[in-house]
């Protein structure tokens, strides 16, 4: 499988962190649906239209704000939004008690990444955010997520576990 | 499936000695006393803002460590803080008690507190009235149960250190907090 990137938001509907693992110009984030004539191989800045890295994040954040409220009032407040596909990519979503909002987007072929993003919420996110007193216990703009252990904690579980996982 | 080194199971919780951070409490609270020129009520102020502080963070640390979802109503808080909020940090178990007609409120009754072994309040004729000397717990539960969207008051209203029977917080839960929408752009 193939992890595209990676967005924490906290409860003030704030981006803090966001990772990409493949260069923006071939990220499935965003894409419309296009004739199958349409080559993707290629890829380069015509493949999707070009939204900044804040865009892409406030978009992410609006698509699971709305289908994590629609869940609950179809399926009732125990109800939770775990996951959606397109044709082109598949968006992971793990929400903590405390409203901090984990999501990943994936290659197709992947399957469940609850078990996932809640170990990045328990062994890298508080181990190396919440439990650092120099980083503050709110964080806008991001300050005090990207440390360096907190980031190389992530891309260590990413690179050595999931990627690697079917 | 997810295999490798962070699949580990957290049944640990790692043991620290209990006197160690009794006598931690004790100096920070004569420090507080000694800063603040024995104004109780400053001191008690300060360590609720100490233990606000500290809730907030401690809040992720039990919700990793518990593996807990959302609670979904004032009562299953009050257990999940007594039975398994205070064992796990502290390893007593409160009891809850006195709930109002309208579930908002609560006790928690101390048997034991560890914060307050080998403590006698000085005999100053004020400390016996005036301090609450485990007044950092109200305000790591204000912390922690703010970040879980519940606004809530947390006091003492007795305490075995200044001679009553028991040691005694009320809880009281003013309202559940709204989630906070992004602002409107385009």
């Amino acid at each position: 499988m193939v992890v595209y990137s990676f967005y924490i938001f906290d409860r003030h509907a704030e981006c803090i962190y966001k990772r990409q693992w493949l260069p923006p110009a071939i990220s499935t984030t965003g894409k419309t649906s296009r004739p199958s004539s349409q080559t993707y191989v290629n890829g380069g800045p015509h493949s999707r239209s070009v939204l900044s890295a804040e865009d892409d994040a406030k978009l992410i954040f609006g698509t699971v704000f709305s289908l994590r409220n629609m869940v609950r009032k179809l399926g009732g407040e125990d109800d939770s939004f775990l996951s959606y596909r397109t044709s082109q990519y598949r968006l992971h979503y793990y929400e903590t008690p405390t409203n901090t909002k984990f999501v990943m987007l994936t290659d197709t072929k992947s399957g469940s990444m609850r078990l996932a993003l809640q170990q990045i919420y328990v062994n890298c996110y508080v181990e190396y955010v919440v439990k650092n007193p120099l980083s503050p216990v709110e964080h806008p703009g991001g300050i005090g997520v990207n440390n360096e252990l907190f980031e190389a904690s992530l891309e260590q579980f990413v690179v050595g576990s999931i990627l690697h996982a079917e | 499936m997810v295999s490798g080194p962070y699949m580990f199971l957290r049944t640990r919780v790692d043991k620290v000695n209990a006197e160690l951070v009794t006598l931690t409490y004790g100096t920070i609270v004569a420090q507080l006393c000694t800063d603040y020129d024995y104004d109780y009520t400053q001191v008690n102020q300060q360590l609720d803002k100490m233990g606000y502080n500290i809730g907030m963070r401690l809040i992720e640390d039990f919700l990793a460590k518990s593996n807990t979802g959302r609670c979904g109503n004032f009562r299953d808080t009050a257990e999940m803080i007594s039975k398994v909020g205070f064992k796990i940090f502290l390893n007593i178990t409160p009891t809850v008690t006195n709930w109002t007609a309208d579930n908002k409120q609560f006790s928690l009754l101390f048997d034991e507190n560890p914060l307050a072994d080998f403590v006698e309040l000085p005999d100053d004729g004020r400390a016996q009235d005036e301090l609450w000397f485990s007044n950092i717990l109200c305000g790591v539960l204000r912390g922690a149960l703010e970040m879980v969207q519940m606004s809530i008051e947390a006091r003492f209203v007795s305490d075995m250190l200044r001679g009553n029977d028991v040691t005694e917080m009320r809880v009281t839960l003013i309202r559940y907090i709204e989630d906070e929408m992004p602002p409107d752009d385009e």
